[in-house]
């Protein structure tokens, strides 16, 4: 029986990239930190803040993203959306992500012939 | 503003490099009062709910790390390796070279052996421990500072010479034997050409020459029985058992008689002692021996040890 720990671990080490691609997607339409958390979390990409607000800055830096400050509402939030260069990239990693899911479905098949 | 959420920004921002730190500053503060308010709307008492933010984000500096990309280790996987070897090597010559040095220099400036023998250990302790921390430091700051080394890539020419399962290398095999065939020769020249004269200009010998009658040609004839050890050893490529029983026996036909002989005070020359003012004073030669005693002990059980952890690895 496999240790619940390794578990976590396999299953965490599934997860990691995936947050990225669920962000830039999430982000088509502009949203602020907290909000993105729970729309994320609603979706089935339960992600920690301690995670996603250091990776948002990070994706913004790269260019991926873009910002904007909206102070009409009672405090100010910083509202991220996806950039063109961001598009380009979350095609490749989508393209990649199917890629993925066909070999193992392809791996699975063969395996069972 | 509550001071539990202020105190944490606090200690966040201050490890973020300073350019985007007001802008960040705002975000967060949004961040955390969203969540504190997500939680009082559903019914939670305020303060708990800051504190479970609070928690849930975790230490300030990580997530301050996690905000600048900044590496929570002193030396990461990029140069662990250059490091850990670089170091072994550094420690394996430097300090001994410089003990030795040290040691022999105070002992034909002083006539004081004891004491060399301090000072030798002190000062390669002393060596060991800057080039621990210099070395680290240097790989520390080149981790932080995202710099370069250039080291060649790794290639398979790199790989050590013979098969794998020769435990016993040749160098080792040869620093052995060096030491042995030394430790033999010492035999003889502490009693032809010792460093200590008498008044009269006479020499003498450091170990007591009553013992050339009994066990000083014991412990040369166990001296070289270890000789053959080591070919044997060489020649088979590892440890075996029986390798290690022999090694054992030896060992302890060394030890043992060193010991006993040192600690009744038989293994010295006593007209030595004599002309050593430092050992004749109380119980210092008593603390001699009781300390070559203990050193003694522990190189017999380490190397006792050493081979039978060499044999196990082969066997297991």
């Amino acid at each position: 029986m496999v240790s619940e720990e390794i578990l976590r671990t396999h299953l965490q080490e599934l997860r990691r990239g995936t947050v990225v691609v669920a962000s830039l997607v999430a982000l088509r339409r502009p949203d602020y930190g907290y909000a993105l958390l729970q729309r994320l979390a609603a979706h089935g990409f339960p992600v920690d803040a301690n995670t996603l607000y250091p990776l948002l800055r990070r994706l913004e830096e790269q260019g991926l993203l873009t910002s904007e400050w909206n102070t009409e509402e009672s405090r100010p939030r910083k509202f991220y959306r996806i950039s063109d260069e961001g598009e380009t990239v979350l095609a490749r990693l989508l393209d990649d992500l199917a890629a993925v899911q066909t070999s193992v479905a392809g791996l699975i098949e063969g395996d069972d012939r | 503003m509550s001071s539990l959420t202020d105190r944490y920004l606090a200690a966040t921002l201050r490890a973020v490099p300073a350019p985007r730190r007001a802008e960040l500053a705002s975000e967060l503060r949004a961040a955390i009062e969203d969540m504190i308010d997500d939680r009082t709307g559903a019914g939670q008492d305020a303060e708990a709910a800051e504190r479970e933010v609070l928690t849930d984000l975790g230490q300030p500096e990580r997530l301050a790390a996690r905000y600048a990309d900044r590496r929570l280790q002193l030396i990461g996987p990029t140069y662990y390796l250059v490091w850990q070897r670089l170091l072994r090597l550094m420690l394996a010559t430097v300090p001994g070279t410089v003990g030795v040095v040290v040691g022999v220099l105070e002992a034909t400036v002083g006539d004081d052996p004891g004491r060399a023998v301090g000072v030798g250990i002190s000062s390669a302790f002393q060596t060991a421990v800057q080039i621990a921390f210099w070395v680290t430091l240097g790989f520390a700051v080149l981790e932080r500072t995202d710099t370069s080394l250039n080291l060649p890539e790794w290639s398979v020419d790199q790989l050590p010479e013979g098969p794998a399962e020769r435990d016993v290398r040749l160098i080792d095999t040869c620093a052995s034997v060096a030491m042995l065939l030394l430790t033999l020769a010492f035999l003889p020249w502490q009693h032809f050409q010792p460093w200590v004269s008498d008044t009269d200009g006479d020499r003498v010998p450091l170990l007591d020459p009553a013992l050339w009658s009994s066990w000083l040609p014991v412990l040369a004839a166990v001296l070289v029985a270890s000789l053959v050890l080591e070919v044997a050893k060489y020649r088979a490529g590892r440890w075996t058992w029986p390798l290690v029983a022999v090694n054992a026996a030896l060992d302890l036909a060394f030890a043992v008689p060193v010991i006993v002989l040192l600690l009744t005070d038989r293994l010295l020359n006593r007209e030595l002692v004599q002309r050593f003012e430092w050992l004749r004073m109380d119980g210092h030669l008593d603390t001699v021996a009781r300390v070559t005693v203990v050193v003694v002990a522990a190189i017999t059980v380490w190397d006792v040890a050493d081979s039978i952890v060499k044999a196990r690895r082969h066997h297991a």
